[in-house]
């Protein structure tokens, strides 16, 4: 039987999509290694359930539950990304719930040697390049543009701007040092601290809160909700406290 | 007014391997080489126009070294005053038969325009009588008029020694005797100094030249 | 409707720069490939064929390494004030690194199959090696070329992967149509996307229409 280990192979690769018993948790980029966390701990309360993640900037996400993708859960980052989910009749809106507060920071390559203690400062002829999230599918970017325009800054910013597709990649251009600076949010700043470093917090006019929903097409609600509760218990908000989320 | 060749080369392939070893010298203005096919006919006329390097061995034409192993010297092709007419005319298929007759005129990197006529080029669409096709392209004209393109650009610089591979060949029986009347013309008419390789006995006869027998590699004759 | 002018042009600035370039360096390796006699030219024609299989990602994250402002050679790059990563130019570089085999192999394709008789002939005929090239081998091998680059036209027009790592996403700067109909459908504009996506699958089809119209088969046909 030459062709068994191939035909297990391939069996095996199947296992690797989602399955009817797994549980698909669609989330904000910013909250990739939070929810990696609150999957694990969720699995080992209940035993048999798989916690199945998918992480990508929120409208992404949206998008993707919106044109029919097989998710149960949708945790994105800011109220814009829920309320076109909202629209879109993708999610269940009396489940909807804020679950967690995050704040913008400005960061540079952490062997920077340029001025930049704030927004103002990214006017300087010395700064070629910005890294924000695109503001037309990126909650990070929407937060930005409207941090940046409240103090009139965001015309010379965009100039030098480089769209990112996901919070994350803004981090890793300013990390790599392929541009002077970035706007994260603080909680991605952490994870990359011996690369990067929070030259300033920056005030938003609306506070960043991360909405929570159970999809509208989910083929296991009840599984959902109880996920979608356990990310809003004493336990849950513990784990993402420790990666530097604040509460609601 | 001579040829001298004394080569020897040795070819190795996969299935066989094949030892030329060729000298004669004359100083007859009409040569003919002679054998049957693989005899090592081409391989000489390639080492006598610069195409091949025999392993040793020397090519002398009218005193000019143009191959000496012992003395290292191999004047490339295209200084060799020699000019080859290969078995299938090897006519540049992009250019026209006037372009193609005024190809070696123009040194550089650009070919003749098609409108040019070098004074050179326009006798010799009158002599070959290519006139009326001289803006065709090689794969429009007959066989005949190719034999004469080809002629027409090998002496188109004056060489100083004609090599021709199997030139009647590709010809059709009919034509094949009127074109060897005509080259024959042509050697008496310009005192060209003519060497061609065949394997046919009746072009032997028809050129009435100095002959040279080769069989295996060897002079036999 | 300037969202479609302005990444449209900078494609169509890219991709001819790229094929421009392939035109160059890809005949130029060719040739030297059709005339090398050795056992190692397989091997480099693998690996100069790598970037028609590998990820564009892989290819990206490459010229990321290479190119950036801390890669290998970027950092010297950048000393001499020439930037290519979220630059158009990083665009170019990265759309001849996956096109370029389109090129190379029709090219030497081409190459192969002009008659070494001929070229034998106009050495014989008083050329020298570099007058052969440009009036016998070139000209010979021109239609296999030609076809070759709009190929590699089409491929440039259409690269993503690596574009978007090297050059990002930089609206007027480096905001070529893959990445704009990217962008476009994550942040749901339908309507720009169809747009986009009609105006590249036309060129693109166009450019393989002429390429196979360009093939040695019509060559054939057409001269009776």
């Amino acid at each position: 039987m030459r062709f068994r280990p191939l035909v297990a192979l391939l069996l095996l690769a199947g296992t690797g999509g989602a399955q009817a018993a797994d549980l698909v948790v669609s989330a904000a980029a910013s909250l990739t290694d939070a929810f990696q966390a609150v999957g694990k701990a969720y699995e080992a309360k209940h035993p048999g359930t798989h916690v199945v993640l998918n992480f990508a900037a929120s409208d992404v996400l949206l998008r993707q539950i919106a044109s029919g993708a097989p998710a149960d859960v949708f945790a994105s980052a800011d109220e814009t990304a829920m309320d076109k989910a909202v629209a879109a009749k993708a999610i269940d809106p009396a489940t909807r719930q804020d679950f967690a507060a995050n704040r913008l920071v400005l960061i540079v390559p952490h062997d920077s040697t340029a001025a930049i203690n704030g927004p103002a400062d990214l006017k300087a002829a010395t700064v070629k390049r910005v890294a924000y999230g695109d503001p037309a599918s990126v909650p990070v970017g929407r937060y930005t543009r409207a941090a940046l325009e409240q103090q009139g800054l965001w015309d010379a910013v965009e100039a030098k701007g480089v769209l990112a597709q996901n919070v994350r990649q803004s981090l890793d251009y300013v990390a790599r040092g392929e541009v002077d600076a970035g706007f994260v949010f603080a909680t991605d700043a952490t994870i990359m601290k011996d690369k990067v470093r929070v030259a300033a917090t920056v005030p938003t006019p609306k506070p960043i809160t991360y909405p929570i929903a159970v999809v509208a097409g989910s083929k296991q609600p009840k599984d959902a909700a109880a996920f979608q509760a356990f990310v809003q218990s004493a336990e849950g908000r513990g784990i993402l406290a420790g990666f530097g989320f604040e509460a609601p | 007014m001579s040829i001298d060749v004394a080569i020897r080369q040795s070819l190795r392939d996969d299935a066989r391997r094949f030892e030329l070893d060729i000298a004669f010298e004359t100083a007859a203005r009409r040569v003919v080489v002679f054998g049957p096919s693989g005899a090592g006919k081409s391989l000489t006329l390639r080492a006598m126009a610069g195409l091949g390097r025999p392993d040793a061995g020397h090519v002398r034409v009218d005193g000019h070294v143009l191959y000496d192993a012992a003395a290292h010297i191999d004047v490339p092709a295209r200084d060799r005053g020699v000019a080859y007419v290969f078995q299938d005319y090897a006519l540049f298929p992009h250019l026209t038969v006037a372009q193609n007759i005024g190809f070696a005129l123009r040194g550089g990197w650009l070919n003749p325009r098609r409108r040019e006529r070098d004074p050179r080029v326009v006798q010799m669409l009158a002599l070959f009588e290519l006139a009326g096709v001289a803006d065709s392209h090689p794969s429009r004209i007959s066989g005949g008029q190719r034999q004469r393109v080809a002629l027409a650009r090998a002496l188109v610089a004056e060489p100083r020694l004609l090599l021709l591979d199997e030139p009647f060949a590709a010809l059709d029986p009919a034509l094949r005797g009127r074109m060897r009347m005509e080259l024959l013309a042509l050697q008496q008419r310009l005192d060209l100094q003519l060497l061609v390789i065949t394997h046919d006995a009746a072009d032997v006869e028809a050129l009435q030249g100095h002959t040279v027998e080769i069989r295996d590699g060897r002079v036999v004759r | 409707m300037a969202s479609l002018w302005v990444p449209l042009a900078l494609t169509l600035k890219v991709a001819l720069w790229a094929t421009a370039i392939n035109l160059v360096l890809g005949v130029a390796v060719a040739f030297a490939l059709s005339r090398w006699r050795s056992h190692a030219r397989e091997v480099v024609d693998s690996i100069l064929t790598l970037p028609l299989v590998l990820p564009p990602t892989v290819l990206g994250y490459y010229l990321l390494v290479v190119l950036g402002r801390r890669g290998v050679l970027g950092g010297w790059l950048d000393r001499l004030g020439i930037e290519l990563v979220f630059t158009w130019q990083g665009a170019v570089i990265a759309s001849t690194l996956v096109a370029f085999p389109l090129v190379q192999k029709a090219a030497r394709a081409a190459f192969e199959a002009v008659d070494p008789q001929l070229e034998g002939a106009a050495r014989v005929l008083g050329l020298r090696e570099a007058a052969v090239f440009f009036r016998v081998s070139l000209p010979l091998a021109a239609r296999g070329i030609t076809a070759g680059a709009l190929l590699a036209f089409a491929r440039a027009m259409g690269e993503f992967g690596a574009t978007l790592m090297i050059a990002g996403n930089l609206p007027g700067r480096t905001q070529t149509l893959s990445v704009a109909i990217y962008a476009a459908v994550q942040a749901g504009d339908d309507h720009a996307a169809t747009v986009m996506v009609l105006v590249v699958s036309a060129t693109c089809v166009a450019a393989l229409l002429l390429a196979g119209w360009l093939a040695p088969d019509h060559t054939r046909r057409s001269r009776p």
